[in-house]
């Protein structure tokens, strides 16, 4: 160990650098600066209203980065491109179910958790079984989805959100705050609980990690896998459900726009997309920084394709911020 | 003048200092051995000696003039060659690719000339003639070759760079006799040509035979540079260690308890699979069963397979008398079973996560938990730990903090919080220092004495000879010989090893 | 020693040995089936005016396939692809009815069309192998960047390409159709580019980057110029593009990156790296056509269509990861 003698500030001073440099609290910064940036370029951009609206968008993609995130901590390059099918998927079944009475909001949520966890499951038999990289199995099961939302959208109606549902996600629930919200705070905090004080959690994290380790040491290493995708369907199909009573009726491709935002706001939040590293704090920082950069570019009147161009450059340069890969030499 | 010549080098990574002050100077025609255990810095040296790590301070002279090494493709322009411990090979290439690719024969500057290409290759090829083995050819693509064929391979490929000093970190790991032999000529063969080489092993005999002067690193510094032939593996290992420490389990000192009588705990009935044929042994309780003979023999596969790694094509197992059958690593930790794998960055380390995560796995299987609460699981790691003197910050610390030896130590001590019927040992020691080493065995003889069956095989025959009551030698996959009481000798041992199979 | 059941060296037995000498044979054996499936439900698809319109429709894709092989062989992956081809595609449009559509404008136009997909392919391996940023974060976020790109060069869809140009493509040359040609010139090219050092250094550096740092390969300019050969087999295939729909679309590439990714996939390269060729790339890519016609001829209505080749995508995707495995095993 080195025998250095550090004075006092010096620890300090080396402590807030170390402080500083967590993704978590580069993400709280940014936030502040930006909204401020929004707020300079169009009055009235940070005003509650306009907060609240970004906080619960936020949180639609902050719960689909949840189970994106649990995929991409189990490792082995582990990461869910289908979440955007099952979003609109789910939105569609949800709808249908509720068919915009009160009494089918249970039913719904039933309908759609089984949707979301019956793709995650051959997501995940597809990448433990047959040993697909989850790259390719999710690609494939993406457009296994969008072909499915063609045939379902000509035999079916759009479904209609029940009125509870919509008032869940847009009124003011608790201290001012629609439901949803909460909901996602809820989530943040089963998470992080999940992640560090039970053995599943634990076990996620081995498997990203050291995978064979793991599996000498007993881990059921197959289930845990076949786990994480089922969870990242089921967290997607509750976000689908939540964006139907934010909208009213499903429409379109609607979950389309949430697959790579869940997997930047994964990156940002500070978690490897190689795995076993990073948490979901980090990443809900990361899903309200990702909607308030949107939000100015589109407040910004500028054309579509130089907010793309912003956008674009933009997102490389937080990422110089982030997560840069080791040197060669170390 | 010295050929290649360090002084003052030093190296941290964050809080841990791995080199500390390394001085070395290499002569032109000499084999120059580097002595340290594990974590004494010495792999670390060699690295930045080949370019893939930054010194932080110090200075490197080549025949006297300063150089900076910025990177692998400079050394090798200064005129260094490597042979990494971790071999640097790419698994998909051919043999003559692999030896010629830090410097492909071009053609017209963009394209590869193959026939140069399987020329240069061949050269090299040609020095181990006789003694690579089957299936070792210049186009066998490197995955589809054994360990010691890749070694082969990795010491071509460092030759080839003609490089005036090349380092060979533990190059002679998984070669048998004769390829030790057929390298140590083409070493000497060096020597008379002027070069200078720098050598790392841990074992005595071969260092002995072809070192002419060793240093000796120890805490990430140099202590000092001797003659071989004006010294002694004793004095060797006593700068190494550092205290005037006796060795553990001096070699001829027989294990103080011996088994219990009775039923046997463990027993093997014609075992076969990947490796091993017919295998059949009993290990009662209280008794420490060695596997001795050459490496890869069979003695890693039959472990493995009893722990459920690998498949088992025939005969069958009996724990305390009941039929067992495992399918997996889980079901053989539920049955009672527990693993220590040598190669630990592979089988045994989470590596990026805290100690106590580390630690927890085996507990967690064992009883059934759901949650992780970690004043329970303090309560339960740090005796664990105690048991084996680790010396840890917090169990909250990464265990990419501590250095090999005591990451093992983690690992060993995973499956003593909840004590296993029958422990099987694979090499356990495999690149741990020698106080670890100490410690380990301590625990192992006391664990025996509380009843527990051990097999264990080690690669050093010193471990196997003080430490078990009957040795079983492997050749070719199948048990030779059984060695107990006084037949427990060295060359017992050596003489069961090389028998026919 | 390495664990052998009796000192025997593990020589790959003979289907795995077939495997490694030619890792494209799994996608040719599915390409083949294909075939034969077209042509019993329709046996004018196999007919030589047919096979020509499949190759002329998919040219661009298998285009695009190969152009993603080279950044796989190196472990990298490159998700930008199709925005490069629809940037490429209206660069050169614009160029060419800006020039007035002459002969000079269409080689001009081509000219800067490579030009602009080596820059592509540079910038994105700057941000990948030279700033170190994860390869599939980053290359959506160029794609992003490059779609902008291209909607400010061409904000609606719609212009035409110079009649030259797309009667060229379409044209016949003595008796043979002009993309057969192209095929043909494909063909040598990615012969010559087989035999380059750089080939053999991807491989090396995709298998293993470390090992092959420390044996001195230069991995970062290395991994840069399997991103500048990715873009510009790019522009090749958004000149094929655009020879086919004789139009401009900024959005037009939208979805062949994900299918240049399944071609290569297809193909028997090893998404990680390290393993694999470009002919299986290309096979792979063409096994995506012949699926997408197969699922038409067997009369599938029109809106399963989409559904019925995403299925049948991931079918072939699993059989051919399946044999690859047992192969590589």
């Amino acid at each position: 160990m080195t025998k250095v003698n550090e004075t006092g500030a010096g620890k300090t001073g080396a402590a807030i650098s170390e402080f500083l440099k967590r993704p978590l609290v580069i993400a709280l910064v940014l936030i502040v600066v930006l909204l401020f940036a929004g707020n300079a370029l169009s009055p009235g951009f940070a005003s509650g209203q306009q907060i609240l609206r970004l906080l619960i968008v936020a949180a639609l993609l902050g719960i689909v980065a949840a189970g994106q995130n649990v995929v991409i901590l189990g490792g082995r390059e582990g990461i869910d491109l289908s979440v955007g099918g099952v979003v609109s998927l789910s939105a569609i079944v949800g709808g249908n179910v509720m068919n915009g009475a009160d009494i089918g909001i249970v039913p719904a949520v039933l309908a759609c958790l089984a949707v979301g966890g019956f793709f995650g499951l051959l997501n995940g038999l597809g990448v433990t079984l047959l040993r697909i990289p989850p790259l390719v199995m999710t690609l494939g099961m993406l457009g296994v989805l969008q072909g499915l939302l063609i045939v379902v959208r000509q035999g079916i109606p759009s479904g209609q959100a029940a009125p509870g549902l919509s008032s869940f996600v847009t009124q003011p629930f608790l201290f001012g705050l629609p439901g949803i919200i909460w909901l996602w705070v809820l989530i943040g905090v089963l998470m992080a609980l999940m992640l560090t004080r039970t053995v599943f959690g634990h076990r996620i994290y081995a498997i990203g990690s050291n995978e064979h380790a793991a599996y000498m040491a007993g881990v059921p290493v197959k289930l845990m896998r076949v786990s994480v995708f089922v969870i990242s369907g089921m967290f997607a199909a509750v976000a689908g459900l939540c964006l139907l009573g934010y909208s009213g009726s499903s429409f379109a491709n609607v979950g389309e726009q949430y697959m790579l935002p869940s997997i930047i706001a994964v990156v940002f939040g500070g978690t490897s997309l190689a795995g076993g590293k990073g948490g979901y704090t980090g990443t809900m920082a990361g899903a309200v920084l990702l909607v308030i950069l949107q939000s100015i570019l589109t407040t910004v009147n500028i054309a579509d394709s130089g907010r793309q161009m912003v956008f674009g450059a933009t997102l490389l340069l937080l990422m110089l911020l982030y997560g840069r890969g080791r040197a060669m030499r170390a | 003048m010295a050929k290649l010549s360090l002084s003052g080098v030093s190296k941290a990574y964050g809080a841990t200092l791995a080199l500390r002050r390394g001085d070395l100077d290499i002569e032109a025609g000499e084999v120059h051995v580097l002595l340290g255990s594990n974590g004494s810095g010495k792999s670390t040296l060699c690295k930045i000696v080949a370019g893939s790590v930054r010194p932080d301070k110090g200075e490197v002279l080549i025949d006297g003039r300063p150089v900076t090494i910025s990177g692998p493709q400079a050394a090798r322009a200064l005129g260094i060659g490597i042979f990494y411990q971790e071999l640097s090979l790419s698994e998909h290439r051919s043999v003559a690719e692999n030896i010629c690719l830090a410097d492909l024969p071009g053609k017209s500057g963009i394209f590869v000339d193959r026939a140069a290409l399987e020329a240069r290759a061949s050269r090299y090829i040609a020095l181990f003639a006789g003694v690579a083995g089957e299936g070792f050819s210049a186009e066998a693509l490197v995955g589809n070759l054994r360990a010691d064929q890749r070694q082969l391979v990795e010491i071509m490929k460092a030759l080839s760079s003609e490089a005036p000093v090349i380092i060979f970190d533990e190059p002679t790991s998984a070669l048998d006799r004769a390829q030790v032999d057929r390298f140590f000529e083409i070493l000497r063969q060096l020597k008379t040509e002027g070069r200078g080489i720098i050598f790392i092993s841990h074992r005595m005999d071969e260092i002995t035979a072809i070192g002419d002067r060793a240093t000796v690193i120890r805490d990430g510094e140099t202590i000092r540079t001797l003659k071989l032939s004006e010294t002694d593996p004793a004095e060797m290992i006593r700068l190494m260690v550092g205290e005037n420490s006796d060795l553990p389990s001096a070699e001829h000192e027989l294990p103080a308890a011996g088994p219990s009588a009775g039923a046997p705990l463990l027993s093997v009935r014609n075992l076969s699979g990947k490796g091993f044929r017919n295998v059949s042994f009993d290990v009662l309780p209280g008794e420490i069963l060695g596997f001795g003979g050459l490496h890869g023999q069979g003695q890693s596969a039959v472990l493995r397979a009893l722990f459920g790694a690998s498949s088992i094509s025939g005969g069958s197992l009996e724990l305390s008398g009941r039929s067992l059958a495992v399918a997996n690593p889980r079901s053989a930790i539920r049955s009672g079973l527990a693993y220590v794998s040598g190669d630990r960055g592979r089988d045994g380390v989470i590596q990026g996560r805290p100690i106590v995560e580390n630690a927890a796995p085996i507990h967690y299987l064992k009883e059934r938990l759901l949650l992780a609460r970690p004043s329970a699981l303090r309560d339960k790691v740090l005796p664990a730990l105690g048991a084996l003197h680790t010396k840890f910050a917090s169990l909250a610390h990464p265990i990419g903090s501590l250095s090999g030896g005591n990451q093992q130590k983690i690992v060993i001590a995973r499956w003593l919080i909840e004590r296993p019927e029958v422990l099987l040992l694979d090499d356990p020691t495999k690149g741990i220092d020698l106080a670890a080493k100490a410690d380990l065995f301590n625990l192992i003889r006391q664990l025996a004495a509380e009843g527990m069956a051990i097999l264990l095989y080690s690669s050093e025959d010193a471990e196997l000879l003080g430490n078990a009551n009957r040795i079983l030698v492997f050749n070719g996959g199948a048990v030779t010989r059984e060695l107990t009481g006084a037949d427990r000798t060295r060359y017992n041992l050596y003489q069961a090893a090389y028998e026919a199979a | 020693m390495a664990e052998t059941g009796s000192a025997k060296a593990p020589t790959p037995g003979g289907f795995k040995r077939l495997i490694e000498r030619y890792p494209f044979l799994p996608a040719l054996g599915i390409l083949i089936i294909l075939l034969a499936l077209n042509g019993i439900f329709s046996p004018n698809s196999l007919s030589y005016r047919s096979l020509t319109g499949l190759v002329s429709t998919y040219l661009a894709l298998i285009m695009l396939a190969i152009a993603q092989t080279y950044v796989i062989f190196a472990g990298d992956i490159d998700l930008s692809a199709g925005a490069v081809v629809s940037l490429v595609n209206v660069v050169i449009i614009v160029l060419m009815e800006k020039m007035g559509g002459g002969g000079l404008a269409v080689f001009a136009a081509l000219g800067v069309g490579v030009l602009a997909g080596l820059v592509c392919g540079l910038i994105n391996g700057i941000v990948v192998a030279g700033l170190r940023l994860q390869a599939i974060v980053a290359t959506f976020a160029t794609s992003i960047f490059f779609t902008g790109f291209a909607l400010w060069v061409m904000p609606v869809a719609g212009t035409p390409a110079p009649a030259l140009f797309w009667r060229t493509y379409g044209s016949k040359l003595l008796g043979l159709p002009f993309v057969f040609y192209i095929v043909a010139a494909l063909a040598i090219l990615l012969f010559v580019i087989s035999r380059t050092r750089l080939a053999l250094q991807l491989l090396s550096v995709g298998d293993d980057a470390q090992a092959a740092y420390q044996t001195g390969l230069p991995v970062t300019p290395i991994r840069i110029k399997g991103y500048l050969l990715c873009g510009l087999f790019s522009a090749l295939a958004a000149f094929c593009v655009t020879g086919d729909t004789a139009s401009g679309d900024p959005l037009v590439g939208g979805k062949m990156t994900l299918f240049s990714v399944a071609a290569v996939v297809l193909g028997g390269s090893a998404l990680a790296g390290g393993w694999g060729t470009v002919v299986g790339s290309l096979l792979g890519a063409l096994t995506i056509g012949l699926i997408n016609s197969l699922v038409f001829f067997i009369g599938t209505p029109s809106e399963w269509q989409n559904f019925v080749q995403g299925l049948a995508i991931l079918v072939v995707l699993m059989a051919g990861i399946l044999v690859g495995r047992r192969a590589r095993a």
